[in-house]
């Protein structure tokens, strides 16, 4: 949203996240180190590199996966989502320094090429205990490589949003792969126990939380609504938060129910941006704003305020007592519609 | 299996390269043209976007050789 592009969309909440992230890792790195020196004073400092860096990785791997559950079920979490790419590139600085440093420790000193000796120093691919895991490893690193270079908006705009939530969909491709590489790995190397227990407990928390979420969105989907005369029957007034909306499924599409200032408008809940949940955002300064990236849409005519062009599909409401009723027939995109008053 | 990763190892290599390659011409020269936003960003950000163009340049490729829709 500017006229041209910048290195970071930096604000102040934005910098004191990137702090927070800056010094958690860094305080990551030193406790790892202190905490292994003192149980095991012999470990080399390439040996604890490149354990603490990949350990680090996958920890903040699991925040990243977990945000996105989390901030549906419970919107505190949102500020953390807004701030999700930078988590996601620093994960990804730390998994390459746990890769760069593996690479050149056990197979940079040969004359084979590095990356070729990755795939073939162990050739055991049929196996289980000896497989050679360090090349999931290489496939996540690429996997996650691809996502970071690509997390600028202009890549959102020119890759088509469609394509880039396509690729961004790989980090759970990459979540597998990692996981597999440390549990073949454990076969081989004396992994802790400490980095075994994070997976597992890791991975259950990561299930449950999308499990939860996909059955909390399923019973939205599967609420019938009654029809009268082509309206379809909503809800009562008083079940929608003032300045906040209650979202709906109407002719297999999501429809987001607003209610601000004694007015009503419905629009259809899937922001332009990157398809962000728009009926679960707030009403800020009269705009409809996009929990995720904070895109507004004005509520009578599903139109970014200008200079902005986005706009979205409206649809009519229309009042019985204190029963809301919608028109399943979409308006085209930013249609106008006179909000319903009560 | 040896021959397995070497295609795979080769391909990937041509990917990048060509990756590269594009990214340089993409990024100086052809943004430009499906992207306005691209005309006045500066240097340091194109150079930001660099590795991102290298890998994901046969999207790009297409888009810009897409006849013009908008
Ligand atoms: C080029 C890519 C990679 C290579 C060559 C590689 C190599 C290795 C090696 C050699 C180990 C065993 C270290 C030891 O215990 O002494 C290891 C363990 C591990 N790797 Fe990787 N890795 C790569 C990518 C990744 C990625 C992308 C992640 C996660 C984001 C990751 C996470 C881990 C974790 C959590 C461990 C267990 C650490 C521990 O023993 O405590 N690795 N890797
Ligand atoms: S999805 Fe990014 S602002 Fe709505």
């Amino acid at each position: 949203m500017g006229l041209d592009y910048q290195l970071v969309l930096w604000n102040k909440h934005k910098k004191t996240y990137d702090k927070i992230i800056a010094f958690s890792m860094l305080l990551y790195i030193i406790l790892f180190a202190v905490i292994t020196l003192v149980f095991n004073a012999e470990t080399s400092i390439e040996t604890l590199v490149i354990r603490a860096f990949g350990s680090l990785a996958i920890i903040m791997l699991h925040i990243i996966l977990v945000i996105g559950p989390l901030a549906r079920l419970n919107s505190n979490f949102l500020p953390i989502l807004y701030n999700r790419r930078h988590l996601g590139v620093s994960m990804f600085i730390a998994a390459l320094i746990h890769g760069g440093f593996s690479i050149f420790q056990f197979h940079a000193l040969g004359d084979v090429n590095p990356i070729y000796s990755v795939f073939t120093s162990n050739m055991d691919y049929a196996s289980l205990t000896n497989f050679p895991f360090q090349v999931l490893g290489f496939l996540a690193l690429l996997i996650l490589f691809v996502m970071a270079s690509t997390s600028h908006d202009f890549f959102l705009g020119n890759l088509s949003a469609k394509v880039w939530k396509r690729l961004h969909m790989l980090v759970y491709v990459a979540y597998a792969l990692i996981i597999a590489h440390v549990f073949l790995g454990a076969f081989q190397q004396e992994t802790s126990v400490f980095t075994i227990g994070i997976l597992v407990i890791g991975f259950v928390i990561v299930v449950s939380l999308h499990l939860i979420t996909a059955f909390k969105e399923g019973k939205i989907d599967a609420a019938k609504a009654e029809e009268k005369e082509g309206w379809l029957k909503v809800c009562d007034i008083s079940e929608i938060e003032e300045d906040r909306a209650k979202i709906f499924t109407v002719e297999n599409e999501r429809v987001a129910i607003f209610k601000y200032d004694g007015k009503l408008s419905a629009i259809h809940n899937v922001c332009k941006h990157q398809g962000g949940p728009l009926g679960e955002g707030k009403i800020i300064d009269g705009c409809i704003t996009c929990p995720w990236h904070g895109y507004q849409y004005l509520p009578g005519n599903g139109q970014s305020p200008p200079p902005f062009t986005e706009k979205v599909a409206t649809y009519a409401l229309k009042l019985q007592g204190e029963m809301i009723y919608i028109n399943p027939d979409a308006f085209n995109e930013g249609t106008e519609v006179e909000p319903c008053n009560y | 299996m040896e021959i397995i990763i070497t295609i795979f190892l080769i391909a990937l290599g041509t990917y990048v390269l060509i990756g590269l390659l594009f990214g340089l011409y993409f990024l100086f020269k052809g943004a430009a043209k499906i992207d306005p936003l691209m005309q006045d960003t500066k240097k340091r950000v194109r150079f930001l976007l660099f590795p991102g163009v290298a890998a994901t340049w046969p999207f790009l490729i297409r888009k810009l050789f897409k006849p013009k829709t908008t």
